[in-house]
């Protein structure tokens, strides 16, 4: 083990037993939320109900959650996943947030700079995004015409469209070989079975598999 | 129905909400701080450590505010603080919707509807969103060390000379995730899709705009632009989305 690779265990050591320990306390903090509302207001928690409706969430919600863990994590690095899963936005933000600093700083995956760099990247997105929450809950009052005004709806309805319009030609154009077929196949998907245009997040997954078989392939041809 | 949503808006809920947010803040703090110190550690060059907070924190203001029109969105019903909370920490909007809707079904009330909402309601509701959505937390917690370990411990298998697949595999990734999001804006284009076209002209402004900037960037060496050709062609496509709206 020389002395990068002992480095970079040091480091991802320390950041798990930091990640574990808060996302541990974080959950626990989370779940009491409701328990300290329902004793401050006299209200009771209906199990039964709770139980119904968790198994309709959780039939659709926990294989994603495992999905998504599976294929972002490696992508977001180990501090960067604790920080991802507990602060949220996952895929309409962290990712492209480490993406493009990994892009800026021009690290490799699986490197100490890349685990230090999506680290830091998802930190100071998550810290900004808590903060303009912040600001804008002190101000939503004052602030609630000029944001729901109505002449400004279609820029705030269609700001995916525009993060994955800027994000999509970058990466299409560094690799076309691997995107052509998905991006195909997948508007030929939502174009002939519309119910799939409102599943994203199902269709990334078959979509993501689909450019990894492809970039294996041309991979393993020297094609890349 | 004004009872529940004094409840639901009280400053005590406030109170609670913006103590786990500080626990959350104080934890990114940590990280940052932690990794910040380990790249100078290691001889990675500061001004580059300071360029990833920018960018990413450039990058990040846009869709936050979308996040916010979000926490307005789920304020009617749910109130503000269980709001903010939900959108602040894991949550996205749309999650939290269907999942609201699911909850206030199970419970015999038929959707989310205000009117119909009591307290008993709202804490099972508010039980079912955040039990619902901390799949991804738990996997870290259990998971993760040993899932990245074991990548890790991958590229050594690899012939030596040649770099191993991991780094294309998250690019193919993100590539398969950009397809799925420019797929479904197509397909949203064509009358089974409901003949939206705005998601899909959107996007290719802000592609146009992207690639107006990388043009900069890549040929005439202005790398600063970099950082802000992101939120910037975010930014021109949203303000196309508006005028075109008001033109048509």
């Amino acid at each position: 083990m020389n002395d990068k690779e002992k480095f970079l265990k040091e480091f991802n050591d320390g950041l798990h037993r930091i990640g574990r320990i808060t996302l541990i306390l974080g959950a626990v903090l989370l779940i009491a939320v409701p328990f300290i509302i329902a004793m401050l207001n006299d209200a009771s928690i209906d199990f039964k109900g709770f139980l119904a409706g968790f198994a309709k969430v959780g039939i659709i919600y926990i294989p994603v959650a495992i999905v998504e863990f599976l294929v972002y994590s490696p992508m977001l690095g180990v501090g960067g996943s604790y920080l991802s899963f507990i602060t949220g936005n996952v895929t309409n933000m962290k990712i492209p947030c480490v993406m493009n600093a990994k892009d800026i700083a021009q690290t490799e995956t699986g490197t100490p700079e890349h685990e230090i760099i999506s680290t830091i990247s998802v930190a100071t997105s998550a810290i900004i995004t808590t903060l303009v929450i912040v600001a804008g809950v002190i101000l939503l009052v004052p602030l609630q015409p000029v944001l729901q005004n109505e002449a400004l709806l279609p820029a705030f309805n269609n700001v995916v469209p525009a993060l994955f319009g800027a994000l999509g030609i970058k990466h299409f154009l560094k690799s076309p070989k691997i995107a052509a077929i998905p991006l195909l196949l997948m508007s030929a998907l939502c174009i002939f079975v519309p119910s799939m245009i409102n599943q994203t997040s199902i269709l990334m997954i078959p979509s993501g598999a689909l450019a990894l078989g492809i970039g294996f392939y041309l991979f393993k041809k020297n094609k890349l | 129905m004004n009872q529940y949503i004094n409840a639901v808006n009280s400053g005590v809920f406030y109170a609670i909400v913006a103590l786990v947010l500080t626990f959350i803040t104080i934890m990114c703090i940590v990280f940052l701080v932690k990794s910040y110190k380990a790249g100078l550690q290691i001889g990675m060059d500061e001004k580059l450590l300071k360029k990833t907070i920018l960018s990413s924190a450039t990058f990040t203001l846009l869709p936050s505010i979308s996040i916010l029109l979000g926490v307005i969105a789920l304020s009617g019903t749910l109130g503000v603080p269980f709001s903010w909370l939900r959108l602040s920490v894991i949550g996205a909007l749309q999650y939290e919707l269907n999942v609201a809707e699911i909850a206030a079904q199970s419970i015999g009330l038929s959707g989310l509807n205000v009117s119909q909402l009591d307290m008993n309601a709202f804490v099972t509701i508010a039980l079912v969103m955040t039990m619902g959505i901390l799949g991804g937390v738990f996997c870290c917690i259990f998971f993760l060390k040993g899932y990245m370990n074991k990548l890790q411990s991958k590229p050594k298998k690899e012939a030596s000379g040649k770099p191993g697949f991991g780094a294309h595999a998250t690019t193919a990734m993100f590539v398969g995730l950009c397809a799925a999001y420019i797929g479904a804006y197509i397909g949203k284009v064509f009358p089974g899709g409901g003949s939206d076209w705005m998601p899909l002209f959107v996007a290719g402004i802000s592609a146009i705009a992207m690639s107006i900037f990388e043009y900069f960037v890549q040929k005439k060496k202005m790398a600063s632009l970099e950082n802000f050709s992101l939120a910037a062609s975010m930014l021109i496509a949203m303000s196309a989305a508006v005028i075109v709206n008001m033109l048509v």
